[in-house]
């Protein structure tokens, strides 16, 4: 992993991005902003005094059909870069931590661990009709130290995820603590 | 010295191509060089957004196979969308465009 050094004898188990839904619904504003040039001349026809304006929306013209291309070139683009940040941002599960990888933008990028003998507890939250049809919630992991709390927002199936993260949590040894 | 009388400043072809009277004076550009010079501008703006994009995806996409098909499908989709913007031609997307 170029993001961080695995320890001796770690292993990575599981990489997991938010659920594709949440994607879905990043991607709906570009395809609104997409459809607007084709949306334009049929509200326009559907107002009579406003009806001659919906010739500049007559694509067959070289001018409004470079608009045209223009404006689906950058919606398609910044799509394309949302696609990007989604596919950038990931947790990785390994055999001794959680790894947090934040792409915010271009050039900005956050990669926080977590490890796994830390955590006292691990909580799952689904809340919702379609994050619940559709296994998406949230963990959120509590250290000893309160203020410590790692949350993993929309991941799909956090139960899974939940048990995965327990199962690598490693037992606390009763000799070490004294009892 | 030539014998030759000094001849009126002819400017280039491109300029006098797009020179217009008007009440103000001659416009300077056609409005083809405009829409050319503005596809230019955003195309530029394109080319250097993926190139940082690019660059992401190769440095810590972490060898993901998706790499390529997400690459791959960029360029086609952008390069159609490009030569319908200057051509009308929009190849495997025409279906879509009118």
């Amino acid at each position: 992993m170029k993001e961080f050094e695995l320890e001796p004898g770690e292993h990575v188990v599981l990489h997991v991005r938010k659920h594709w839904f949440l994607f879905l619904t990043e991607l709906l504003p570009y395809a609104i902003i997409a459809v607007i040039p084709f949306a334009i001349p049929n509200l326009l026809s559907l107002a009579p005094p406003m009806a001659s304006y919906a010739d500049i929306f007559n694509y067959h013209e070289p001018l409004a059909r470079a608009g045209l291309g223009v404006w689906l070139l950058m919606s398609w683009t910044a799509a394309w870069g949302a696609f990007t940040r989604y596919f950038l941002n990931e947790w990785v599960l390994t055999s001794q931590r959680i790894v947090n990888i934040k792409q915010r933008r271009f050039f900005s990028r956050e990669v926080s661990s977590l490890f796994l003998s830390r955590i006292q507890d691990v909580t799952t939250d689904v809340s919702g009709v379609i994050p619940s049809l559709l296994g998406i919630g949230n963990i959120k992991a509590q250290t000893a130290a309160e203020d410590i709390e790692f949350v993993m927002h929309g991941i799909p199936r956090p139960e899974q995820m939940r048990d995965l993260i327990l199962k690598y949590v490693p037992e606390e040894d009763p000799q070490a603590t004294g009892i | 010295m030539t014998d030759q009388p000094l001849q009126p400043f002819a400017p280039p072809a491109f300029f006098e191509s797009g020179m217009y009277g008007s009440a103000l004076g001659n416009r300077l550009f056609s409005t083809g060089a405009v829409v050319i010079g503005i596809l230019l501008v955003v195309f530029i703006i394109w080319a250097v957004y993926t190139l940082v994009a690019v660059y992401h995806w190769f440095k810590y996409s972490n060898a993901s196979w998706i790499i390529f098909p997400a690459v791959a499908a960029h360029f086609f989709i952008s390069f159609a969308l490009m030569a319908y913007a200057l051509s009308g031609n929009a190849f495997f997307l025409m279906s879509y465009l009118p």
